[in-house]
């Protein structure tokens, strides 16, 4: 942890720098992950020296009397580990009263659903479930969207089913007693009188808000609650939804259509400030579709292009082949420009269209990007985004449907009434009815509108004048606490349900365990009884929905549940309106460019969709993409706003330094955002690529009535969201306001010390020039010449250092890519010699594809899921001690520090070296290797030294410095607060009158396990406890299983050899949730696996691999396809800094650093200098340079 | 003058030397014998629900084989307990034999109980691999270790003990001489075959005289073939039991 990952300095207020230091230089371009490392500050120095940052190591408040209380607890365990030692714990197998045919114990089962997306669309999805407990969310393979991927939201969704705060009987608020513990008993006497009194009149009086979602059933329970009650109001609310979707299409079609997309094809993509691959409906096949066109493996193989116009850095703008900051109003005017030029190149018609200027990006690539739109016509697509206005997003569409695009790469199915309505108007509509005393009865299902409302309209003061209340929810909310009835929900894993996807795919809930806090309703049932038709089941609900589809039979119903989904209708494209849509946009006219005075704002939310899921610890704790900001919600300008506006932090520390005293805490300014008159105070975040004089604001924090893990995580923004709905405003001020503000970012963690050539890109020109030369040399990575290298491995180290041969005779270097050719015959069988140790049986690898990464996190939360790994909060997080095994890392590539060329994102788990440094480092032999080339961790024999963590280079070893696993930690501590205060302020607010778990102790001193919580844990895999290291272990236990199953097939069989597993028999965890499919994982050995496949792949290349650590995961390099009439393709990145072969003096391309020409309109480096060794220089100095690559980790 | 010391003591350092070392070497011969699994884990014999489980009547005398009731072993990690409802099989009422006194039958009504209450029945849990070692049944059975070889003579049990420490070094020995325990896939679970006629035979006097595997493969099966058909020997890496 830096102490000041964002800002420039340390030490009082200072200028941002203007050059991007030396270290992280590669091809002459610099590569950097936060502001602290461009800069070089002495923080960021200390920081990357240490293994673990200063704070990770020292007692969270040492005090003499923590020390006793550790050592008692320790003392403690001690007497209760060894105690029982002369009487042995009893312990006891109960078995099932009746046999389940289906349930065989240490097996699990496999069910489909589907989980509904808030605004409508689904993900479906397969769950495993052991004995009657779900345990792990997959993609479901059949599912037409999902195809076997699944997004981080689905993944993390398990957790919410466990989390112990969830509302667990129904609460009535009695006006004279307070909230007394309810039963739905209850609710349905006083339900039945009291609904009837509207039986009278029509429903008058009566309101319900509810939240958005497509399920078909639901429209029907909804039809009949209108039916009984026609005089109702209904309001269909979802405070993050994108308005500009839905009167955009509204505006393009004449009526709000979903837009499905299919990117199979592609050949130009342009992105108006849509991250498409998000977690909305359709990310996930948007992801896997649109990365299919973008993984190439051979020169010339073709490969997409994508322009990404943006305000905020996105996974797309970090996959994008040419990024544009602009900020969302000058996306209107880009459309404009756009649809303004492609109508002039297809001679289609944009009457009253003219054209507009951009800010972010000049007339000429306008252009450019349009004739290279109407080049690819019928696989070119114009993707908008949810932070832009109506008729930019018809615009958008107009463009489409001139591309020949409409019907084929997008096709549209209609949006149901309730999910196109507008639901700020009604809500506010609803508000004034409230305040009015027109409501007498407020009914809010799946929402919480007292949370989200937007402050304009006031919405907590009218909710409090209505008499009668009710909320349904899941968990507990602000709306929930103020209402007179609090009734439970079910997750959609305990429930009959159905939604249908954007694709008109209907997919059936079905519930994968009875509702943990019984008796709870669904939704459905819940809104049937409101209808009148008390008792009915969620299950018969479903099916006669089902059967209205034209289905019917038990066996056809058995198939549907089996494939979780009746076929999708083929969807269709509706008539683009291009006239209106071109009146509609040049009566809009061009929007003026943003200014200091007038920042334009984009809301956005990530990972836990508006706030609901926020009690989700795997979701706060997932670093956001940029910023990687765990548990907060700061807001985010560009780093010359920042400076503009004056507002750089006061100062980078809590307190004055002292590392060994004093906490070292990221610190953010404090600063006020006024929008529309609303102000409020919010931390500010510097981020590099963010479009200037734009604030992007993250939506679904500061929840103040939520359970121990959300409580009082961020800033609640909702406070200055506009009242219209829409996700992107303008007229913002930021004043710099006093104090700091600790935020935990995971940017800085986890450095590779500075060390080079982590991440590799080209060209897709010289990629198609280079990539099939030397190829033949695939086999032999290690200790081979400059020529013999493939592409990838020619930009890294590897290239000019000598051959790497350990002189000790080590056992693990026997393998057939061994340097020393004695020692490399495959054909050990000839001989009766024993076989190299890494030459038979399956030898796992993994490749991880970077063209096709976007830093979605879904990787991290599936393995998180998978492996038992423990999230440890904000406090512990800004110590450097987050826990998960796969990082996202993320880097800014240039020199300019406002506008960095590119963003990378790679994720880095366990490479599992053949020559590992932890392992001859352990002092206990607890990380040692398997016959598999797997590095493996004896857990029960770790004692903790983290020599291991050390001596890795790729810092992927993470240590449980407390407890973490067997308690549901809350995370969402303040620093500034002990965890006593907040605790303490929890109970006093929340707490009274639940019935929580009261032990709210530190972890380690947590002896009880939370039932409810550890339900998640995967049974195959252990729990580590405190002080044991731990690492990716490439999901041995899925490995085992394979194998296992495999054998066994073959020795029933009575086969004469058992056979390999064959590839694809299995998938790792990340492997499996990874929705753009860029990890693949098998046996190296074995030609024909995808893996192996991708390994010889001129893009593989080895990370560090000049260290001889042989690392069995390797990544693929990165292959742009700039369009070269936009910026001017890079240097040849294997001609030396134009030396070439002859011999200069020096030779060393640092004397070309900083070399940046801006011949180009764009920024980016077209000047591609080199940093390499001359060659014929590299065989005199190969020891010096080596030491100096070795030591230093700076190019010699 | 008098000696400070008496003169017995020009004897302590010897008897010094004699008692540290003395005890030194008790406390670790006590460590290397008491702190084992091999002695506190071996006989632990738990009284059971009820009535409890015979094993020998049901394996042994009545030939019942394992696998009728812990009916996973060859697909699943967990040799399962069966559910009340398999007991009940039998047990429903007493068909097994009209001699049996009502005493007897007594005996199965925390049986009949449990599955009328429709709850499981509380089984002492005797073998116990610790939670961070792996232990997969199907992997064993169908390589062809038999029962015995970790639980015993099960079949000639009354209450069940258990036979071995179950710790590492005892797994490990069988891995690196799995030709020392495979047996005929066929006879896994014939425990009194694979007892008395595979690892021992009967001697001349009656008692048991163990057998080497040269000598097994006088059977017909040569223990070394067994060994062959799983291709790879077993694991000795860490990770094959412990992630």
């Amino acid at each position: 942890m830096s102490n000041l990952d964002q800002c420039p300095s340390s030490k009082g207020k200072e200028e941002i720098p203007t050059k991007a230091p030396e270290m992280g230089r590669l091809s002459g371009r610099a590569y950097w992950r936060s502001l602290d490392e461009y800069s070089g500050t002495p923080e960021f120095k200390e920081f990357v020296e240490r293994e673990f940052p200063v704070d990770a190591s020292v007692m969270s408040e040492p005090s003499r009397r923590s020390f006793v209380k550790i050592m008692g607890a320790g003392l403690a365990l001690a007497g209760a580990a060894t105690v029982p030692g002369c009487r042995r714990p009893d312990r006891k197998i109960i078995p099932y009263a009746k046999n389940q045919p289906e349930v065989v114990p240490g097996k699990p089962l496999y069910f489909t659903t589907a989980m509904p997306l808030p605004g409508g669309g689904c993900e479906g999805l397969l769950i495993e479930t052991h004995t009657g407990r779900p345990t792990k969310v997959e993609g479901n393979p059949l599912h037409p969207g999902n195809q076997g991927k699944s997004s981080a939201m689905a993944q993390a969704s398990i957790l919410g089913l466990y989390d112990p705060e969830r509302l667990k009987h129904p609460v009535y608020n009695n006006p004279a007693r307070g909230k007394i513990v309810g039963t739905w008993d209850d609710f349905d006497m006083w339900a039945g009188e009291h609904f009837a009194q509207f039986d009278a009149n029509n429903g008058l009086g009566l309101a319900f808000i509810i939240d958005k979602q497509s399920s078909p059933t639901r429209e029907r329970m909804i039809a009949a609650v209108r039916n009984r009650f026609p005089r109702a109001r209904f309001v269909f609310w979802n405070p993050a939804e994108s308005r500009a979707a839905i009167d955009g299409s509204a505006l393009a079609f004449g009526s709000a259509q979903d837009i499905n997309y299919d990117f199979t094809g592609a050949q130009c993509v342009v992105s108006v400030g849509s991250c498409f691959t998000d977690e909305t409906a359709g990310g996930v096949k948007n992801s896997r579709t649109f990365l299919s066109t973008r993984r190439v493996l051979d020169g010339g193989d073709p490969m997409s292009r994508l322009y990404a116009v943006e305000a905020k850095p996105t996974g797309i703008g970090s996959i994008a082949d040419h990024r544009f900051r602009v900020a969302p109003s000058q996306m209107h005017n880009f459309t404009m420009a756009l649809a303004y030029a492609v109508s002039g190149l297809t001679g289609t018609s944009a009457a009253g269209l003219s054209n507009a200027t951009v800010e972010g990006i000049s007339q000429h690539d306008i252009d450019e990007i349009a004739k290279d739109l109407v080049a690819h016509r019928g696989h070119a697509v114009v993707v908008p985004g949810d932070q832009i206005g109506a008729e930019a997003w018809a615009m958008c569409m107009a463009i489409n449907n001139a591309l020949g695009a409409m019907g084929s790469m997008v096709k549209t199915s209609a949006m149901s009434e309730s999910l196109a309505s507008n639901g700020a108007v009604d809500l506010a509509a609803l508000t004034g009815a409230m305040n009015n005393g027109l409501i007498d009865t407020l009914v809010t299902i799946g929402c919480n509108p007292v949370y989200d409302a937007p402050a304009s309209i006031n919405f907590a003061d009218a909710f409090a004048k209505v008499p009668n209340t009710i909320t349904f929810d899941q968990g507990i909310s602000e709306t929930e606490h103020l209402s007179t009835w609090s009734l439970n929900g079910t997750h959609y894993l305990e429930q009959w349900g159905d939604v249908v996807d954007i694709d008109g795919t209907y997919s059936v809930i079905q519930p994968m365990i009875a509702p943990l806090y019984d008796p709870a309703r669904s939704d459905i049932e819940f809104l049937s009884m409101l209808a009148g038709q008390s008792g009915m089941h969620g299950l018969d609900l479903v099916k006669q929905t089902w059967s209205g589809m034209g289905n019917s039979g038990d066996k056809a119903w058995d198939r549907t549940l089996h494939n979780g989904f009746v076929n999708a209708n083929a969807g269709n494209s509706a008539s683009v309106r291009s006239g209106a849509i071109f009146n509609a946009a040049s009566a809009a006219g061009a929007r003026p460019a943003p200014g200091q005075e007038s920042m334009d704002v984009l809301f956005y939310t990530s990972n836990f969709n508006h706030g609901q899921l926020a009690n989700n610890g795997w979701l706060q704790e997932s670093p956001e993409f940029g910023t990687s900001v765990v548990w907060d919600n700061p807001i985010i300008v560009s780093p010359l706003t920042a400076k503009k506006l004056g507002l750089l932090p006061e100062h980078s520390w809590q307190d004055e330094y002292n590392p060994y005293t004093k906490q070292q805490m990221p610190q953010a300014q404090r600063v006020t955002i006024t929008l529309d008159g609303h102000e409020m105070e919010a931390a500010l975040w510097i981020l590099p690529g963010m479009a200037d004089n734009t604030v992007a604001i993250k939506l679904g924090y500061g929840r103040e009535m939520v359970g121990k893990v959300g409580f009082k995580v961020g800033h609640n923004t909702y406070k200055i969201k506009p009242a219209t709905g829409s996700l992107a405003t303008r007229g913002a001020k930021i004043k710099k306001a006093s104090g700091t503000y600790t935020i935990a970012s995971t940017q800085n963690h986890w450095s590779m010390e500075s060390r080079t050539s982590i991440v590799r890109a080209m060209d897709k020109y010289w990629w198609d020039k280079y990539a099939d030369k030397n190829v033949e040399f695939k086999d032999e990575i290690y200790g081979r010449d400059y020529e013999d290298l493939n592409i990838a491995e020619k930009l890294g180290e590897l290239s000019h250092s000598p051959p790497i041969i350990s002189i000790y005779d080590n056992p693990q270097n026997e393998s057939k890519r061994d340097p020393d050719p004695a020692k490399r015959t495959y054909d050990y069988q000839l001989n009766d010699e024993v076989p190299p140790r890494f030459a038979q049986g399956p030898q796992w690898g993994m490749s991880i594809d970077l063209n096709a990464c976007m830093g979605c996190n879904a990787c991290t939360i599936a393995c998180q899921s998978e492996n038992n790994i423990p999230i440890v909060g904000k406090n512990e997080v800004a110590k450097g001690r987050e826990m998960t095994w796969i990082r996202m890392d993320r880097y800014f590539v240039g020199d300019d520090l406002n506008n960095p060329d590119e963003i990378f994102v790679q994720p880095v788990a366990c490479v599992h070296c053949e020559n590992a440094p932890c392992e001859t480092v352990c002092p206990v032999n607890a990380t040692v290797h398997g016959d598999e080339g797997t590095n493996d961790m004896a857990y029960n024999r770790c004692i903790g030294t983290r020599y291991c963590a050390n001596n890795c280079p790729y810092k992927v070893r993470r240590f449980n410095f407390f407890d973490y696993a067997p308690v549901k930690f809350n995370g969402g501590l303040n620093p500034q607060y002990t965890s006593k205060d907040i605790a303490q302020e929890f109970e006093e607010t929340i707490g009274q009158d639940r019935t929580f778990n009261q032990n709210f102790i530190p972890p380690r001193l947590r002896k009880k396990l939370d039932e409810i919580s550890k339900m998640h844990m995967n049974p195959d895999v252990t729990v580590r406890s405190r002080g044991v290291m731990e690492k990716c272990t490439y999901c041995i236990q899925r490995i085992h299983q394979a194998r296992q199953e495999v054998k066994i097939r073959g020795l029933w069989e009575d086969r004469d050899q058992v056979g390999p597993i064959p590839d694809g028999f299995f998938q790792v965890a990340c492997q499996q949730a990874c929705p753009s499919d860029a990890i693949s994982f098998g046996d190296i050995l074995d030609p024909n696996a995808r893996v192996s496949k991708e390994r010889e792949s001129g893009r593989s290349y080895l990370l560090l691999g000049y260290l001889g650590t042989r690392p069995r995961t390797t990544y693929m390099m990165r292959v742009r396809n700039p369009n070269e009439a936009i910026r001017h393709r890079e240097h040849d990145p294997l001609d030396h800094g134009g030396h070439g072969d002859d011999s200069h003096g020096g030779g060393h391309g640092d004397d070309h650093g900083g070399g940046h020409d801006d011949h180009s309109t764009e920024s980016h480096g077209d000047q591609h200098t080199s940093t390499y060794i001359d060659r014929t220089k590299r065989f005199m100095d190969q020891g010096y340079s080596m030491s100096l690559k070795v030591l230093s980790g700076v190019h010699a | 003058m008098k000696p400070i010391f008496p003169k017995w003591m020009n004897a302590l350092p010897t008897l010094l030397f004699f008692v540290v070392n003395g005890g030194v070497v008790c406390v670790i011969a006590g460590f290397w014998y008491y702190a084992t699994p091999k002695f506190w884990e071996v006989g632990y014999m738990p009284t059971q629900p009820g009535s409890g489980f015979n094993h020998q009547i049901h394996a042994g005398k009545l030939g019942m084989d394992c696998r009728y009731c812990h009916t996973n072993v060859e697909d699943s990690w967990h040799a399962n307990v069966p559910a009340v409802e398999t007991c009940m099989n039998c047990h429903v009422e007493n068909r097994l034999s009209t001699e049996l006194s009502s005493a007897t039958d007594d005996k199965v009504q925390f049986i009949r109980d449990a599955y009328n209450e429709g709850v499981g029945i509380e089984w002492r849990n005797i073998h116990v691999v610790p939670d961070y070692a792996n232990f997969p049944h199907n992997a064993h059975v169908n390589a062809g270790v038999s029962c015995y070889s970790c639980h015993g003579q099960i079949q000639g049990m009354p209450v069940v003990a258990q036979a071995e420490s179950l710790s590492m070094g005892w797994c490990l020995d069988c891995h690196r001489n799995p030709e020392e325990n495979l047996v005929p896939k066929d006879k896994v679970t014939d425990l009194y075959w694979v007892e008395n006629h595979w690892f021992n035979k009967h001697g001349e006097d009656g008692n048991l005289v163990p057998l080497s595997p040269e000598e097994r493969a006088h059977n017909g099966i040569d223990p070394q073939a067994l060994v062959d058909t799983l291709k790879r020997n077993p694991p000795e890496h860490c990770a094959a039991c412990h992630y």
